[in-house]
Formats: structure tokens, C-alpha cells, sequence
């Protein structure tokens, strides 16, 4: 019954909650069965609320926190507000980890990164960026550029604190709109490129966020010399069944379940309705 | 193929194998030809060219339980739906067989193999009923089928007139074919009478020529063509429903107090919600996405994944479209986009 278990859910429980806007609640969870999950940061898993139904949500610890798993999740439709709703103790079920990974343990190694997010975004990038911290060594500079329309969007305020403060770490926010307390930048994400130096032959970028953000921001790498190839994008799709049977993420050929959500620029670049 | 059985004995036929396996076959409800499980050999239908509804069904069922649970369980006491009989898959036209042949990829042999499909091809013996006709709108033949092909068998039954020419192709068919092996009577003539018959059907078909047209496509996606094709469609999506290639599925949860189950049903990508993503964002969002994503998907999407054909021209589409969008027609069209 092996095959069975691609679309069976493990049982998972909820231990932590904490909103985090008005809309992005924080969920820590761990699976019943004790073992670790064995997802790679970029990778995303299927949860279910129980009679309510199930959703892709991308992970947001790194791999290299044992014990639990944790999310970010926007309450949008049925199972996210279903979500929203549990709490500690509550039970979901957890199919995956699915889809490929942010390439850590390949072509970032011993390369500077630069992270380039916007909004929500910075979920699935923020199991990278600690993996990264708790393999510091592995890598060069990080630098992270990070968007939010308003100053109450921003995700992580304490995290991005302590990143700031960590050294050969570069952090630099901007947002849409201001408010009085923000004296931050204020602009879209790209707003933020001309202020960073990075050399391009040893730089891997990543960029993740909404859908609008991508033309603009590779315009600018591009400008920047980056080649496509040193490029990684992470996609959004609605992912039904996550093992590249169901559809509903296909683009051309390709299943963004399976060889996405993080492609290599250069692979999708003339696939259209990718980006 | 030299042996043959008598028309007048084909429901005693059936009856004997409906004995020991399920039978699947064609049967006439209300104004619409259907496979269902479970029927007797006198209800057998196969007077229409070919069934409304493709019979992928039997493998991918429009509607289908994938497990039961109880939420207030911890483990949510997942129970999963019983395997079923041996069944005997019979009256398939010979498309709808090589349709079959072109999705299995999809289920079965990748990373993520999957069970429901798979266990139903596995516990199924396909019995093909070759063409005793052709509609206007049947172009197997371009993608190298037949109304008297054979591929997918395990048992085909030839049609010529008032017998059937039967050939057992493989072990799993002889099995069944022990069952009504005293219906067979020797006829040496058969063959022949097979031949002529496919050179008969083969001369009836509308000749469709697909060569060169995925290359086209290939740079075809930003040609103003798919816009105007578009513009009639109604997205009613059912060209996608009785395809017997459209694979697409939703998965749901239907839940009364504390039991609930998973499904798994099929959709269409002309849905409006079909690629619509939680952030708003949607990348098909009208008529020009969705109706090219089909034809692209049937064209060129699928040989680029699978290396088969999308589409195995049964003509279902462009028979029941509601507006005559036409693959026929898109196929002839796209040759002279430039």
C-alpha cells in the first residue's frame, strides 16, 4: 500500500501559535511520530485541517532546528482560516515535505548570497537564511533585502533584529508606505538593489515574493552583471495534490510541485507563464 | 483472429464473464451511453460509435474516496476504501485504449506512483471492441491509432457485422477468454474479413494531419490566433470532462460531525478558480490562458512531458463543444499561423 501514503497525511501537532499581523499567524508544529520532517529550506508541505481540507504551505524553520517544524500562514480561504482557528494541542495532518529546495548545499556554498523578498515571502527564505547562520562557515557574505507594504506587515521584526546585529550580515528593509514611527526606506524592493555591492561572479540570489516583484527585480539583477544561471526564484502555485499528477500547477511541462517551487532562473526563463 | 462468436451469443458471452469478475461496460442511460460496473450482458450497448463519456473513468473515477478518517481520533483512524473485484473492462474503443496508454505515465511509474489508478489497471482485464462505424468527427488516425487497433488490449473483439473476430492478446486475457471459450467457433475467413473491414473504417476517417504542428506551437504562444479562437468559448468545460486524456483532479474533504472523508474529483482548467493561487494571484486568469492551455496542452505540452500525444482523436470535443471549438480546425489553423 506504499503509494497509498503519497496522499495520506501523518498526524502533526500544534504547539506554538502567535499572530504575527493582521492577517500572518506564526504556527510551530511537531509530527506525532516523533521523527524529524527531512525538508530542505524552499520546500513546502500539504496540511490539512481535518473535514475542512488541505492547502500548500511552505516551511519556514531551517532543517537544522530538530524537533519541529514551523510556519507562516495568511489566512486567505477555508483551510487557512480553518488554521487559524486551532490551537496548542490541536491536530493537522502533514503530507510531504514536496518540491525542490533552495540549493544550500550545492551552488550556494562558499558564494556570497543576496535574498531579495517581498511581503510573505520571507517564510520559505527564512529557513535558508538560518541554515545559513547555523552553517555560517559554509558561506560568504548574506546580505537580505526585505519589502512589506506597511510597516505593520513586516514578519519576523525580532529575527530581522537579530540578523541585523549578526556580522558579515546585511539587512535592508524598505516599505511601500510609510507611517510616523518609520524611519526606515521607503520605496518598492527594488529600491533597495543600487544600495547593495555584491560581486555577481560570486554571488547566488534568491528572490521570493509576490508575483509582481520578479520582472522587476531580475531587470535589476541583470543591470547588476548577475547571470541567470546564479539566479533561484521561488513560485507560487496552487498545488493540489503536490506529486505532479493533479495539475493545477502546470506550466508548459513542467509541474511546479516537482521541479519548482525553487527553479534556476535560466531553466524558466523563456517558459511561459512561469513568471 | 480465426475464431469468431455469434452476435446472438455476445450477452451469453458477457453473462459468463460477469460471473467471476465485475463487469464495466457501455450501457445506454437516458439519452447517453455510459461505462458502469456491475451490468448484465443483455444491457450491453455498442451500437453507439463510441461512448458519450470516455471510459477513463474506470480508472480515474469522476468522484472517488481516497480514505475516510474521524477527527476525533489523534491519528484520525484512517480507513482506507476496499480494493475491489477483478473486473473486465469490456467495449472500449480502440482511441479510449490508446487514451489509457497516454496518461498511465502520469500515474504510474514516476516518483509518486499512484495507488488508486494503479491497483484499478492492475485488477482490470480490458476486452476492446473494435470500430463498427466512424463519426464525422474521428481522426484516430493521426496520431496513429485505428478503429480496428488492438494496442491496450488484452482481448479484442472485431466487428463484422453479425459476429465478432476475437483475438486473446496477452496471459491476462486468455484467463478470461477460458470463460467463454465454448461461444468461440473457428472461421478461417475471419482475418480477412478484419483486414478489409480496417481498410474500410481507415478510408472514412477525416484525414487530420498533426506534423509539424507541435514544432509551430512550440512558438505559437504570443500569436493573436488563441485570442480569437477564444473568443466563443464559454469555459464550460465539456471538452475536459469527456476527454479520455483530461486528467486534471481536485482534491476536497466532505466532513458530517466527526467523520469525514478525502476526495479526489475531476476538474477542468477551464474553471475560473483553476490556477488561482492563495495571494490573488491567477495565471490563467481568462479565456485566451485557458483555451490555449488546452490545445497547447494537447499538442505540445503532454510530447514534451511524456513523449505521447495529448489527444488520441476520438472527436468528443468537438462533437458536444456548445460553440464548435473544433481541435480539427485548430490543428489546420495553427499550420498557417505565422
Amino acid at each position: 500500500m506504499s503509494n497509498q501514503d503519497i496522499y495520506v497525511p501523518q498526524p502533526a501537532t500544534l504547539l506554538k501559535k502567535q499572530p504575527m499581523t493582521e492577517y500572518e499567524t506564526f504556527y510551530e508544529f511537531k509530527l506525532d511520530s516523533g521523527c524529524e520532517l527531512g525538508h530542505g529550506p524552499g520546500q513546502f508541505l500539504e496540511i490539512s485541517v481535518p473535514g475542512i481540507g488541505e492547502a500548500p504551505i511552505s516551511i519556514s524553520s531551517s532543517p537544522t532546528q530538530a524537533g519541529i517544524f514551523q510556519m507562516v500562514v495568511r489566512r486567505v480561504g477555508n483551510v487557512t482560516t480553518a488554521l487559524s482557528k486551532l490551537g496548542p494541542g490541536d491536530k493537522v495532518g502533514v503530507r510531504g515535505p514536496f518540491g525542490t529546495k533552495f540549493p544550500v548545499d550545492e551552488v550556494m556554498k562558499g558564494k556570497d548570497i543576496l535574498l531579495v523578498c517581498g511581503g510573505i515571502g520571507l517564510v520559505p527564505v527564512r529557513s535558508a537564511i538560518n541554515y545559513i547562520l547555523d552553517n555560517r562557515r559554509d558561506y560568504g557574505r548574506l546580505t537580505i533585502l526585505y519589502g512589506v507594504k506597511t510597516p505593520a506587515d513586516r514578519l519576523f521584526a525580532e529575527e530581522l533584529a537579530q540578523w541585523k546585529a549578526t556580522p558579515e550580515v546585511t539587512v535592508l528593509e524598505t516599505v511601500d508606505r510609510g507611517d510616523e514611527a518609520w524611519d526606515g526606506h521607503v520605496g518598492v524592493i527594488t529600491t533597495l538593489l543600487p544600495l547593495v555591492q555584491i560581486n555577481p561572479a560570486q554571488t547566488i540570489a534568491v528572490i521570493c515574493g509576490p508575483p509582481v516583484m520578479y520582472r522587476f527585480v531580475l531587470k535589476e539583477l541583470a543591470k547588476m552583471a548577475m547571470e541567470d544561471e546564479s539566479i533561484f526564484v521561488s513560485l507560487e502555485r496552487r498545488m493540489k495534490c503536490g506529486v505532479g499528477k493533479c495539475g493545477h500547477c502546470q506550466m508548459n511541462d513542467l509541474y511546479v510541485c516537482q521541479k519548482g517551487p525553487v527553479f534556476k532562473y535560466s531553466e524558466i526563463k523563456e517558459v511561459m507563464e512561469a513568471i | 483472429m480465426n475464431k469468431i462468436i455469434k452476435k446472438d451469443q455476445l450477452a451469453a458471452v458477457l453473462d459468463s464473464i460477469a460471473a467471476k469478475y465485475q463487469l464495466i461496460a457501455p450501457v445506454q442511460d437516458e439519452s447517453t451511453v455510459l461505462f458502469k460496473p456491475g451490468v448484465a450482458g443483455k444491457d450491453v450497448v455498442l451500437d453507439a460509435v463510441n461512448s458519450t463519456v470516455s471510459p477513463k473513468g474506470a480508472f480515474f473515477p469522476q468522484w472517488e474516496t481516497m480514505y475516510i478518517y474521524n477527527t476525533a481520533e489523534a491519528d484520525f483512524a484512517i480507513k482506507y476504501p476496499e480494493e475491489g473485484p477483478d473486473r473486465v473492462l469490456f467495449g472500449i474503443r480502440p482511441c479510449d485504449m490508446m487514451a489509457l496508454l497516454h496518461i498511465d505515465p502520469v500515474f504510474i511509474g514516476s516518483k509518486f506512483g499512484d495507488y488508486y489508478y494503479e491497483t484499478k489497471r492492475n485488477k482490470t482485464t480490458i476486452i476492446g471492441v473494435s470500430c463498427a462505424k466512424v463519426a464525422h468527427t474521428c481522426f484516430c488516425s493521426t496520431f496513429g491509432g485505428s478503429p480496428t487497433g488492438n494496442k491496450g488490449a488484452d482481448i479484442m473483439f472485431y466487428d463484422l457485422g453479425d459476429k465478432y473476430a476475437v483475438e486473446v492478446i496477452t496471459d491476462k486475457g486468455k484467463a478470461v477468454a477460458d470463460l467463454f471459450s465454448k461461444f468461440l467457433v473457428d472461421d478461417t475467413g475471419a482475418p480477412a474479413e478484419v483486414e478489409a473491414k480496417a481498410k474500410e473504417l481507415a478510408s472514412l476517417l477525416k484525414p487530420v494531419d498533426v506534423t509539424g504542428v507541435k514544432e509551430i506551437m512550440d512558438g505559437a504562444f504570443e500569436n493573436p490566433y488563441w485570442k480569437e479562437l477564444s473568443r466563443k468559448c464559454l469555459n464550460c468545460g465539456v471538452c475536459t470532462f469527456i476527454c479520455p486524456t483530461c486528467h486534471c483532479f481536485d482534491v476536497v474533504d466532505e466532513a458530517y460531525m466527526c467523520d469525514g472523508q478525502r476526495v479526489r474529483c475531476w476538474d477542468t482548467c477551464m474553471a475560473k478558480d483553476f490556477n488561482l493561487a492563495a495571494g490573488g494571484h491567477n495565471t490563467r486568469p481568462t479565456k485566451l490562458e485557458k483555451v490555449r492551455n488546452r490545445f497547447m496542452h494537447k499538442l505540445k505540452y503532454h510530447l514534451d512531458r511524456y513523449n505521447l500525444a495529448g489527444c488520441v482523436g476520438c472527436g468528443r470535443c468537438s462533437q458536444k463543444c456548445p460553440v464548435n471549438l473544433d481541435i480539427t480546425q485548430v490543428i489546420s489553423d495553427v499550420k498557417a499561423v505565422k
